[in-house]
């Protein structure tokens, strides 16, 4: 793992960073302190691979499960723990939640509960990037596998492609729909977003998401791509989700089949040294904001 | 003005003159507004035929989207995150039915979930046309129900022009209804004078008792104009048209019931579970002395067949009758 940066940090220690909030914000959750949230583990290498190849300047508009995207895009995270707890400190005032929250000093705009809704959003925040601001900045946006089989998912993609928008459509593939596999939702069977891309006249890459490398790698190509040509791509990102779709929900899998997930944990090489410097930051983090 | 004895509500005669009233508000806020963009299936084909000095000065403000109703006001959402102020046609009243989640679930929450920034202003458009069983239904009533929203049905341009003057200028998400029902030939003089903002929540007193009326009847859209053609000016009633739906002007309505002891409900849509419910209930929880009636469409599908559509709403001799008999 080379030493890529994000802020202070590298890709694998923001990555930790992530592993290390949702861990403790899944205690809280069975404290009954925090709501049923939805977390990221095992997808975290996409987010932070991407948001790494992003501009300071460049937005991102995403879906529920939308914590790590936040802490990866440089959401201060007091604010935004103080959001997922429904404290008036967070940053739209505890209104929001981990499902609907934004902050637009860091360009993260947009996170919605509704699958495939951050689609049509995106692309019309790529509007108003192209022809109302007229920046060269690009709109990323992160969506589930399952959402390709939402109409709000065609009717977004289809507006971007006709319109020629700036947006790097990120797929998350966990190939899960909340409990449910690809057979009944996917015709592609594993390759379902790039699958469809060529109905769209969009240019689809694929990826494997578990690698943070080889995502910033794919990334930083097609952010180039978009923000020259103003066309869409679909990047596909191949990942394994490690934990339930959300608390309080059960998980059909086994044990025996999600360690076999966990061989593919983007995580697994992590260092001791390095986990254990980051849980003592979050620690320290979570006494401030349940303090606040 | 044209005769009164134009034919009844006619979907073929082209009624106008609201909408051009609603075109040239557009115009003017997007005169002193450059944030302003006009969005919708067919937007620049529509804005060639309705508003033509519109397409004449601001054509690079007008954009075309597919037919995707639900995408498209998602998208509008998109636009306003970066301050654009849409105003998104989605034709007729009901394909808003399409868009109930962007409007419902997206649009109407937008400002509620980032109370932290600058609040959006959305104004999504839609006409009501005539015909069935699904040309010619009115869901305004179901969008009163969704907190965020505010739901306007002009009758006259001038509240038309008025109303989307305040949509454009003000922060919040509205729903903009323009009933192509409404006969231009009987509209008067002094309602086509386009000139003045109208505030949201402000009915209009169309017709003023004495100090104590018969009573007041309460009517939106369609339902002034024929109120006003049914009822003869010298009866002793207050007559209000709601402009607005949601907020709905209770002040004057409360003002108006104070004195005359009966309220008539006119509505040109389904009764059942409709605006008039809530004024009703509304009122009889804080002035049971009140005498309360309502009149409304029957809760029926509306066949495609021409001279089946009868029923739909409340016709002249029963709003005649309605007022005369309590």
């Amino acid at each position: 793992m080379t030493l890529l940066q994000t802020g202070k940090r590298t890709l694998t220690e923001t990555m930790l960073l992530v592993r290390a909030v949702e861990d403790r914000l899944q205690e809280l959750c069975l404290e009954g302190l925090a709501g049923d949230l939805h977390f990221s583990k095992g997808q975290e290498a996409i987010c932070v691979g991407v948001c790494a190849a992003l501009r300071e300047t460049d937005y991102v508009v995403t879906h529920h499960r939308s914590i790590a995207h936040a802490i990866a895009k440089g959401v201060p995270l007091e604010p935004l723990l103080a959001e997922i707890l429904g404290k008036a400190e967070g940053m739209n005032r505890g209104m929001a939640g981990e499902m609907h929250m934004s902050y637009p000093a860091k360009r993260f705009m947009f996170s919605w509960q509704l699958v495939g809704t951050c689609v049509p959003v995106a692309a019309g925040l790529a509007w108003a990037v192209k022809n109302y601001l007229k920046t060269d900045d690009v709109v990323v946006c992160f969506h589930g596998d399952a959402a390709t089989a939402n109409g709000q998912w065609h009717e977004g993609v289809n507006i971007a492609a006709v319109q020629a928008l700036p947006l790097l459509l990120v797929c998350e593939n966990n190939a899960m729909a909340g409990n449910v596999t690809p057979e009944y939702y996917s015709p592609f069977g594993g390759a379902m977003a790039t699958g469809r891309a060529a109905g769209y006249v969009i240019h689809p890459d694929s990826v494997d998401g578990n690698d943070v490398g080889a995502v910033y790698q794919a990334a930083t190509k097609n952010l180039a791509y978009v923000r020259k040509y103003h066309r869409p791509v679909l990047l596909e990102c191949q990942t394994t989700r490690l934990g339930r779709h959300k608390q309080g929900q059960g998980d059909l899998r086994g044990k025996d089949e999600i360690a076999e997930l966990a061989k593919r944990d983007p995580l697994r090489t992590a260092t001791p040294e390095e986990r254990q410097h980051v849980e003592a930051e979050v620690q320290e983090l979570f006494r401030r904001v349940l303090t606040c | 003005m044209q005769s009164l004895a134009t034919p009844k509500c006619d979907p073929w005669s082209r009624n106008h003159l609201l909408r051009d009233a609603i075109g040239q508000a557009i115009y003017d806020r997007m005169v002193s507004d450059p944030s302003i963009h006009l969005f919708g299936e067919g937007c620049h084909v529509k804005v060639h035929y309705d508003a033509p000095n519109i397409e004449w000065d601001f054509s690079d403000r007008v954009h075309t989207l597919p037919i995707s109703e639900d995408g498209n006001v998602n998208f509008a959402v998109g636009a306003s995150l970066l301050g654009v102020k849409p105003v998104v046609d989605i034709i007729t009243a009901d394909f808003l039915y399409r868009a109930m989640d962007s409007i419902c679930n997206t649009a109407a929450k937008a400002n509620f979930v980032r109370p932290d920034q600058p609040p959006a202003t959305i104004v999504i458009r839609a006409e009501f046309l005539t015909g069935g069983p699904t040309t010619g239904q009115r869901p305004e009533a179901l969008f009163t129900h969704i907190p965020g929203l505010n739901v306007v049905i002009p009758s006259t341009p001038r509240d038309a022009y008025g109303l989307m003057l305040t949509a454009l200028r003000e922060p919040g998400v509205t729903l903009f209804f323009e009933d192509r029902m409404i006969q231009d030939g009987l509209i008067e003089e002094h309602d086509r004078r386009c000139y003045a903002p109208v505030g949201m929540g402000y009915a209009h007193e169309r017709r003023h008792g004495n100090l104590k009326p018969d009573c007041t009847v309460v009517v939106y859209g369609l339902m002034r104009q024929r109120a006003e053609k049914a009822l003869d000016p010298m009866l002793n009633i207050d007559l209000l048209d709601l402009r607005t739906i949601y907020p709905i002007d209770w002040v004057q309505i409360k003002a108006s019931v104070r004195r005359s002891r009966n309220l008539l409900i006119i509505e040109p849509d389904v009764q059942y579970g409709g605006v008039g419910a809530e004024i009703v209930a509304t009122i009889a929880e804080k002035m049971p002395e009140v005498r309360i009636k309502r009149l409304g469409g029957s809760r029926v599908t509306i066949p495609a067949a021409m001279h089946l559509q009868g029923g739909m709403m409340p016709t002249e001799e029963q709003i005649r009758d309605a007022v005369t008999n309590w």
